[in-house]
């Protein structure tokens, strides 16, 4: 809490986007499928813990849940509340990256600010051209084994992104 | 100072929020969760292909290292092999005495423009700048270099010194070349008198205008220059007062250095021989000299001044060691026995010894643990009234006592002295 009191406003705005995004993510699911109330808090606890850690383990969990549950929720269809809970994912992610520089004093310089904006929104592009993608081959006749080659290249990239961290990782 | 990269935790969360919502979007068979996942791929992969492959060295210095109270210096990164480096952050701990602009010590940027502390001491002294950290980011956030800790830089602060400046001459002076008035006639330039010619007079003294009015050659005359030598005597036996820098509440030891490191610089600028005596603490003795550079080694040996008591045996018999026809100045809070038999003693010997109180008024003493703090205030007003008695009786034996007060503090005491130096004096038969 006394540390909170000596973070300067933009840094308690981002603890605040990391505390609330996953939560309305969760929330975008379709109307129907409304989320339970224990997963809501569920995250809501993850999400506190983001806030207050983001470089801890609780970021991982909480926008991974957030994914689960879609996965859950969504089923075979493409609802276009995928594209503000996309980006919602995406700004906890950002904001969790800003505060990750340094000692929670340290103020975030203007300039590094507006990198990082102009990066998610060079990333957040993705979301539409790829939930425009999901729309047109939905429905359409799928190629054989096309989910078996989906879930093999996935693992393949999961992997190697995993052989090149832990790689750093043993050299440091 | 070297470390070595790591993947950032927000690249891991990247990689597996991205892994993650592929499995579960292939799994589910739910495209909708890899349009959740696409913007964690596209950061992963860019992290991943910012992998760094350089060494960076960083180091830190100040731009000054000798600085007066009051001044500052900006303390500077320099990152070599740092192609890989998008961001810096450094963390430079706190430390007594030294003000820090941002006051947090933190400072972060992009590394096309390293971010600078700037560094302003408040107290004389030796200070140790307290330890940083650094740490260095590639772009996209994916590795992050350090922390890694940088030891402190050492800083010597001199005393503030602008406040004291006095017209007033030094008493006695002695020496070859200097500026004060010496009772003896010489090659001076300020008029004294006119005289009749005497064999050995300059013919360039002759005043031609009195001499063809009397008839008779007749020179003008006039106090030869010279400079004198003055001993600071400083008391380091004790600080009394609480020191808050050079804003804030003084102590003893800070008005003594401050005060000595000013009449120094006076009588340096002056061109008078001055000398420094510490008593107490590490004990150093300066000789006398003059000069800028002089100036300079006074001023960092009062920097490196640090309270302490005389060791046994030598407190009793305290020699200041002060050669005939100085000036002595003694920067005391007087509450040490030994300071004050040594400055009885210049006394009776005739030399001219100013007093400089020290001591603040409102100075308490530390109340050891354990002790009751009624009795030890009773105990230090005890020692006050017996300080008073003895300044008084300083003064009763011609030594006068003033408190520190800046600027013309000892113009009319070295007044005094002078005229008092002038006078014929009566030589003790022994």
């Amino acid at each position: 809490m006394r540390d909170l009191t000596r973070e300067t406003r933009s840094r308690l705005a981002l603890r605040a986007v990391v505390l609330v995004a996953p939560v309305l993510a969760l929330e975008a699911a379709r109307p129907d499928d409304v989320p339970h109330r224990w997963f809501v808090a569920l995250t809501l606890a993850l999400a506190v813990g983001f806030a207050a850690m983001p470089e801890s383990p609780f970021g991982t969990a909480c926008l991974g849940l957030v994914a689960v549950w879609w996965a859950l929720a969504a089923g075979d269809g493409v609802p276009a509340g995928a594209i503000p809970a996309a980006l919602l994912l995406l700004a906890a992610h950002v904001a969790a990256v800003l505060l990750s520089y340094g000692p929670p004093a340290l103020p975030i310089g203007t300039r590094v600010m507006l990198l990082w904006l102009r990066r998610g929104a060079v990333v957040a592009v993705a979301v539409p051209l790829l939930w425009l993608l999901a729309v047109l081959v939905d429905g359409q006749p799928e190629p054989p084994g096309i989910w078996v080659a989906g879930l093999g290249c996935a693992i393949v990239v999961c992997v190697v992104a995993a052989t090149a961290v832990s790689t750093r990782q043993e050299h440091a | 100072m070297t470390g070595t990269w790591r993947p950032t935790p927000a690249l891991a969360r990247a990689v597996v929020v991205a892994a993650l919502a592929a499995v579960a979007a292939v799994v589910s068979a739910s495209p909708a969760v890899m349009v959740l996942g696409a913007p964690f791929v596209l950061l992963a992969c860019m992290g991943l292909l910012h992998r760094p492959d350089s060494t960076p060295t960083v180091e830190a210095a100040l731009d000054h290292r000798w600085l007066h109270e009051g001044q500052g210096t900006t303390s500077r990164l320099t990152l070599t092999d740092a192609g890989d480096v998008e961001h810096v952050a450094r963390a430079m701990a706190p430390t007594p005495y030294v003000a820090l602009h941002p006051p947090t010590g933190l400072v972060a940027g992009l590394a096309d423009a390293v971010p600078t502390i700037e560094v302003g001491p408040r107290r004389w002294g030796r200070r140790v700048l307290g330890e940083e950290q650094v740490c260095l980011t590639t772009p996209w956030a994916g590795y992050r270099w350090g922390p890694v800790s940088l030891h402190g830089d050492a800083l010597r602060v001199l005393p503030h010194t602008r406040r004291f400046e006095s017209r007033a001459e030094t008493p006695r002076p002695v020496g070859l070349v200097g500026v004060n008035r010496s009772p003896r006639l010489g090659a001076g330039v300020e008029f004294a008198d006119i005289r009749p010619f005497r064999p050995g007079d300059r013919l360039r003294r002759i005043s031609w205008r009195v001499s063809v009015r009397s008839r008779e050659l007749h020179v003008t005359t006039s106090p030869s220059e010279e400079d004198s030598g003055v001993l600071l005597v400083l008391d380091a036996l004790g600080d009394h007062g609480h020191s808050q820098g050079l804003d804030g509440e003084a102590s003893s030891l800070d008005q003594s250095v401050r005060a000595a490191a000013a009449v120094a610089e006076h009588h340096i600028g002056a061109g008078d021989r001055v000398g420094l005596r510490v008593v107490g603490g590490d004990s150093g003795l300066v000789g006398y000299g003059a000069g800028t550079r002089h100036l300079r080694v006074l001023l960092d040996h009062l920097a490196g001044v640090r309270p302490g008591e005389l060791p046994e045996g030598i407190s009793e018999r305290l020699q200041l060691r002060v050669t005939g026809g100085s000036v002595v100045f003694v920067f005391s809070p007087m509450l040490g026995p030994a300071i004050v038999t040594a400055t009885a003693s210049l006394v009776q010997r005739g030399l001219p010894v100013v007093v400089i109180d020290t001591l603040p008024p409102d100075a308490t003493p530390r109340v050891p643990d354990g002790v009751d703090p009624r009795i030890a205030d009773l105990a230090w007003r005890m020692r006050r009234l017996e300080r008073d008695q003895v300044l008084a009786q300083l003064a009763a034996l011609g030594c006068p006592v003033i408190p520190w007060r800046g600027a013309g503090t000892l113009d009319d005491v070295l007044r005094r002295l002078a005229r008092r130096a002038s006078v014929p004096q009566l030589a003790a038969q022994r």
